[in-house]
Parts: structure tokens; C-alpha cells; sequence
């Protein structure tokens, strides 16, 4: 196998690196025994392979370590959402379960005590008396029946003067 | 040269089930960055040329490994997928910034009092130079700079990371006669381009 000197020139990197099969390579050596400038080409590329191989390796910085070694909180920051409702909302934030028991016991404490001050007042006045009392003042709010609230406050009235209440007496 | 079927799939790797890992995969995933770790950032320092790309670059390469950790075959060879990540975001790097200018060392510098002509550090004047290893890192590091990324990469895997023509040809999945003419392209180049500043340097050695 022989080579033109153009030839033989592309081959010279494959040569230095010892990629060429054994025809090539023994060509290219028969080649450069005759051609000078060659011969000058293929220093060139071995230096230059040599100096690029001489490099220091570069050193990475501590926060590259630090992140390479955790990405889990990369991970973490990336999808924040998903990790933090895995820890209950209530062991992260105890203000807010304060807040909330106190409103649960608002929201029940205020119908007992306000049952409590209406039956009190009942027995003080009387359950019939109560009853038509009641029945006016809830006529103030809008979106009562008031139809209905009438025909209760009329009922009381009857038996506050001792007749029987209508709604019995139809029956 | 084949590479496991499992290794290619795990390019598509979007999945975050990290959180569950166990401490086996853990394991597995920190002996990876002891093997792996610093030739990752080396191939980006060299291909990006600064220490905050390159940091960037090869921690994203890493969270992908740690993402994809439970398709990485055990003892499955990651260096070709490995590099091909990094080559990969590399290129998105780049098109992610057009409007980085590469500037030829040989383009005449426009100033107001008219043009200036660059010139690699001229160590011949001052021999003490030639053995600082910064001088000579920043002197091939900036002639590596001037080459296209295609040329870059593959005189990289090549000459500084010492891969194969068929390793490489993996990685980059182009032919092997490709990674052939474009290192040789490159290597020639860098040639042309270094040969002062080479020169210069074994003449101070011989001294």
C-alpha cells in the first residue's frame, strides 16, 4: 500500500493516536521515511496532542461539590408543593391550629350559651309567652315565613287566654 | 461499539422520584460522582471556558443522573451517555445565547486610534512566564475557545480526556471517520495557532 502525500497527511492524527489498521500504519511510516514536510506535520500534532494532554485538570469549585454530592435539594426546590404537604399542615404551622380549635370552640359555645339564656328565660315567663315572643321578634328577619310565624304567635295567644290552640282543635 | 439499550433510554429521563431512594441507590449515585465528578467538569470547563458555565453545565448533567438513577443499569458504562448530556447541554447553552460573539484572535481589534493588532502572550520576551502553568492553561484554553464546538469537543474528549475514536463516536453518535477528520481539523488548528507559544515553550525548557 502507498500513499500520496495528501493522503498520507489526513492519516497523520490517526497515526499518532495508533487508530489506523496495520496497512495504513505501515504506509504512513513508509511515507514519512521520504517526506520531510510530513515528517515536520507530524511533530506538530504530536506536540500540540501532548500540550492539550498536559493540561491541569480543572478544579471544581467547593459549590459545585456541595450541590452534586445533595441535588435532593434541588429536587426540594424544584417541586415544593409536592414534599411540603407530605408534613401535616398543623405541625407546621401551630399558630394556625390555635386559631382553628378556637373558632371550633367558638362556633359551639355560642349556640349552648345562647340555649341555655333562652330556656332560662322560658321558664321565667312561661314556655307560651316565650313561644309568641319569640315568634314576633323573629318576624324582623328577612327570610323567615311569616305566615307561619303569625299562626304560632296566634296559637300562644289562645293559650295564653286559656283556649285550646287552633292547630288541635281542627284535627 | 453497542451500549445497553437501557443506557439510551435514560435521555428521557423527566421523572422525580427521587425522594424514595434507598440508601443502596444512594450509594450507587454518590460512587457515580466519585467517578465521574471531576472529568464531567473538566469537559465543561474546557468547552465553556469559565468556571460559573461550567459549574452549571455539569451539575445539570448530574441531576439528571440522580433523576434517572433507577434506569442506570448497575455497572452499566455511563461515560458515553455521560458526555453525550453534557455535549447536549453544552449546545443548548449556546443557543440559549446568540449573542455571544466568538472573536477570532486573528480579527484586528477596532479601537479609536485605530487597529491594533492581538497577539497571544509573547512568552520570548519574558522566559519566567513559559512555566506558569496559568500562562500556558489560559493559552490553550483560549485557542480551544476559537475552534467551533463541534471541533472543541471532540479534541477534547480526545486529547484531554483521553477517549477513544470509538468511544467518542459513541458519545457524539456520529461516525467514526467524522471524529476521525475533526480532530485531526481541529488538532491542525490548534497547531497553527499555538505553534509560537509551543515553540517558545520547549526552547525555554531546553535552556
Amino acid at each position: 500500500m502507498t500513499l500520496n502525500h495528501h493522503k498520507a497527511g489526513q492519516l497523520l492524527s490517526a497515526y499518532l493516536d495508533g487508530e489506523l489498521a496495520a496497512a495504513e500504519t505501515a504506509a504512513v511510516q513508509d511515507h514519512l521515511m521520504d517526506c520531510a514536510a510530513c515528517r515536520e506535520a507530524y511533530e506538530d500534532l504530536r506536540v500540540t496532542k501532548a500540550a492539550l494532554g498536559q493540561l491541569p485538570p480543572a478544579e471544581p469549585p467547593a459549590e459545585f461539590w456541595a450541590v452534586v454530592r445533595e441535588p435532593a435539594w434541588r429536587e426540594r426546590a424544584a417541586a415544593p408543593a409536592r414534599w411540603r404537604w407530605r408534613l401535616p399542615v398543623l405541625v407546621r404551622r401551630p399558630a394556625w391550629a390555635i386559631a382553628a380549635v378556637l373558632a371550633v370552640l367558638a362556633l359551639a359555645a355560642v349556640p349552648m350559651i345562647k340555649g341555655t339564656v333562652d330556656r332560662l328565660h322560658a321558664t321565667e315567663i312561661g314556655v307560651d309567652l316565650y313561644v309568641r315572643e319569640h315568634a314576633f321578634e323573629m318576624s324582623t328577619e328577612p327570610l323567615t315565613d311569616r305566615a307561619y310565624l303569625g299562626l304560632v304567635a296566634g296559637d300562644a295567644d289562645l293559650v295564653l287566654v286559656g283556649e285550646p290552640p287552633r292547630a288541635e282543635g281542627r284535627r | 461499539m453497542g451500549r445497553p439499550a437501557a443506557v439510551v433510554s435514560m435521555v428521557r429521563s423527566d421523572a422525580t422520584q427521587a425522594a424514595s431512594y434507598t440508601p443502596e441507590e444512594l450509594a450507587r449515585y454518590e460512587a457515580i460522582v466519585q467517578r465521574y465528578a471531576r472529568h464531567v467538569y473538566n469537559v465543561a470547563y474546557r468547552m465553556t471556558g469559565n468556571e460559573a458555565d461550567a459549574r452549571d453545565l455539569s451539575q445539570e448533567a448530574f441531576l439528571r443522573v440522580y433523576r434517572a438513577l433507577r434506569r442506570v443499569e448497575r455497572d452499566a458504562p455511563l461515560e458515553s451517555w455521560l458526555y453525550r448530556i453534557v455535549s447536549n447541554l453544552y449546545i443548548d447553552l449556546l443557543r440559549k445565547r446568540p449573542r455571544q460573539r466568538v472573536e477570532s484572535l486573528d480579527a484586528p481589534l477596532e479601537t479609536a486610534r485605530g487597529e491594533l493588532t492581538r497577539e497571544l502572550p509573547d512568552v520570548t520576551a519574558n522566559p519566567e512566564a513559559i512555566f506558569e502553568r496559568n500562562q500556558f492553561d489560559s493559552t490553550i484554553q483560549r485557542a480551544l475557545g476559537l475552534l467551533s464546538e463541534e471541533l472543541r469537543m471532540v479534541v477534547v474528549l480526545s486529547d484531554v480526556e483521553g477517549f477513544s475514536y470509538e468511544e467518542i463516536a459513541a458519545m457524539l453518535r456520529v461516525p467514526l471517520g467524522t471524529v476521525k477528520s475533526r480532530l485531526h481539523r481541529a488538532r491542525q488548528m490548534l497547531q497553527q495557532r499555538l505553534r509560537p507559544y509551543l515553540e517558545a515553550r520547549r526552547r525555554g525548557w531546553e535552556e
